[in-house]
């Protein structure tokens, strides 16, 4: 009896929780899952079509360089990021004046909307009147306007935006893996006259490992889904230089004046992209895990 | 003790840094100064640039204002209508931060200290709505969804949907609940609580710290969310967000000559966050810290 009430008790207090979910989180995927297979502009009757839209996803360029660009996005965002917010953390975790107040700035990106810094980025870069270019000519540090946002610079310029946003985050990740590691290793360390940087290299590398693997993992997924940023400073443009697939799988299903690939909405075909992104996405997240256990093994 | 202080003191060579050392110091002094500078660079520019007028701007090159236009502020609020975006962003953060703790804390709760079939499925079930991502699909299902509910036309809709997201906020709530000790509930129910009286009068007061950090979590990431406010307002300017609103002052026909209002607009989104956390960074840190041991 009492155990019965106790379970009542559960699923009347579980309810809530379970409802929401299951329809707003559960139920969306499995309609995806479901129109994927469907031809459906979002009106009219939607058509079954078996695998056709994962056929025309195999032919799709446009998809395929979207993919392309989000590896150059993600990596991109990676290479400096993890070790920058590294080499951070290490410095931080040291007691110095003024360290709180370091770390408070460098964490400070993480707190601030990335769709509104997006929209301060763009006036900051944007080669007509952005202020960046009209500050270094002024300093005579370039000699003439570079175009931030045109074809050539607009993913590195992407790039460097998505670092300023993410390195706080990894930073205190870092520090927190770092308050881990024992400090008399490093007493003994540099007794035996280890240097600082071999110390850095030999000890806090090795001794992170765990934490660092796990770091590592969130920021690829975190890069690869990252889109929202891009979607407000060039809405993948220009010529589709910084389309990344998310952003592709928005437009798929939300068209903009931008999207010049689709003028419709298409369920069906938006579906089977975005299962093929999370796809994708999953299969790079295998590929590194069996990387990094290998790693573990030849140690 | 003087005399052991001045042993350690000796043997330690800090005293006659070598020149290397020296240089060390200087560099990573150098080091933290850049990367500081350039975090802080473009919120100083949005600060001071709110406080220009759009031909300052426009002329460029300068940092700060020559004449402080607090004006900018005052038309953004009336003329770019920053008075709605604010209130909604507000309601928003608020009522979904609200509607977080409640329904995660609930389900917390009972998946820690009660016993009843369906429960693995159940975490399975939270823990599978962090990892799978299929990305802008499931705005479209849950669009259709709320206008069958005939919520698309207020910001109720979204504001479920934000509190449907709350796995990460239930897993911190139930790592919480694990380090609290049982015997408070027995004691409690011996004297005749029941099992709601223990979840609301016992639990959730010793949950407070747990729940502060997840609230800063939540109005956070409620406040700076975009794509949700976005599509569920394309039809409804009225219920723009901050985050919203400014984009689509980027985007319209009037982006030049309104520069200085989307700074200001910047800033009137930035400010609410960034007081809070000057009072306090460190319950914010907690928030990404926390996510590496919960």
């Amino acid at each position: 009896m009492i155990r019965l009430r106790q379970t009542g008790f559960s699923y009347l207090f579980l309810l809530p929780s379970f409802l929401l979910t299951a329809v707003l989180g559960i139920y969306p995927i499995g309609w995806a899952i479901w129109y994927m297979f469907f031809d459906y502009k979002g009106y009219g009757t939607a058509s079954f079509v078996g695998l056709d839209n994962f056929d025309r996803l195999l032919r799709d360029t446009l998809f395929w360089d979207t993919v392309v660009n989000t590896f150059v996005y993600a990596g991109g965002k990676l290479l400096i990021t993890i070790p920058l917010a590294l080499v951070l953390a290490v410095i931080l975790n040291r007691s110095f004046r003024g360290r709180s107040a370091l770390r408070a700035i460098v964490f400070l990106p993480t707190i601030i909307s990335s769709a509104v810094m997006a929209v301060v980025f763009y006036m900051l870069f944007n080669s007509y009147n952005g202020l960046l270019n009209q500050y270094l000519l002024k300093l005579h540090l370039i000699p003439e306007r570079i175009d931030w946002l045109g074809p050539d610079h607009a993913m590195l310029t992407a790039i460097m935006i998505a670092v300023w946003g993410a390195i706080g985050n990894y930073m205190l990740l870092f520090l927190a893996g770092l308050q881990n590691i024992p400090q008399d290793i490093y007493e003994s360390s540099s007794l035996d006259g280890a240097s600082r940087w071999q110390q850095f290299w030999y000890l806090t590398v090795p001794m992170l490992g765990p934490v660092l693997q796990m770091v590592i993992m969130l920021a690829i997924i975190n890069s690869l889904k990252g889109y929202e940023s891009i979607m407000v400073l060039t809405d993948g443009g220009p010529i589709g230089k910084t389309e990344v697939m998310y952003l592709y799988v928005y437009k798929l299903f939300f068209p903009t004046p931008s999207a010049s690939f689709t003028a419709d909405q298409q369920f069906g075909y938006g579906s089977a992209v975005g299962f093929a992104t999370a796809v994708i996405v999953g299969l790079v997240t295998i590929v590194y895990h069996l990387l990094s256990r290998r790693l573990n093994q030849l140690q | 003790m003087t005399n052991m202080a001045t042993v350690v003191q000796a043997k330690r060579p800090s005293r006659y840094l070598p020149a290397g050392r020296i240089g060390g110091k200087v560099l990573i002094g150098l080091f933290l100064l850049i990367i500081a500078a350039l975090i802080l660079f473009p919120l100083i520019v949005t600060g001071f640039g709110s406080l220009m007028t759009n031909a300052e701007i426009t002329a460029g090159g300068k940092l700060i204002p020559a004449d402080w236009q607090f004006i900018n502020y005052k038309e953004a609020w009336v003329q770019a209508n920053f008075s709605r975006f604010l209130w909604n962003s507000f309601f928003l953060s608020a009522t979904s931060t609200i509607g977080t703790l409640i329904v995660a804390s609930m389900a917390a709760y009972v998946v820690e200290r009660m016993t009843f079939p369906g429960k693995a499925l159940f975490v399975g079930l939270q823990a599978a709505t962090m990892f799978i991502s299929i990305g802008a699909v499931v705005l479209r299902p849950q669009f259709q969804l709320m206008v069958k509910l005939h919520l698309h036309t207020t910001l109720w809709g979204v504001v479920l949907i934000l509190i449907s997201a709350h796995a990460y906020i239930f897993f911190i709530l139930l790592s919480f609940l694990k380090g609290l000790s049982r015997e408070l509930d027995e004691a409690a129910r011996i004297d005749g609580c029941s099992n709601a009286g223990i979840y609301w009068r016992i639990l959730l007061p010793l949950l407070r710290p747990a729940l502060g950090v997840g609230a800063l979590f939540t109005f956070c990431g409620a406040w700076n969310e975009y794509l949700r406010p976005l599509v569920f307002t394309l039809n409804n300017p009225e219920l723009q967000t901050l985050t919203v609103g400014l984009s689509y002052l980027r985007y319209g026909p009037t982006a030049a000559v309104q520069t200085h209002y989307m700074f200001a607009g910047a800033c009137l989104s930035i400010l609410p966050l960034l007081l809070a956390y000057v009072v306090a960074n460190k319950s914010f840190m907690q928030m990404t810290a926390g996510s590496l041991k919960g």
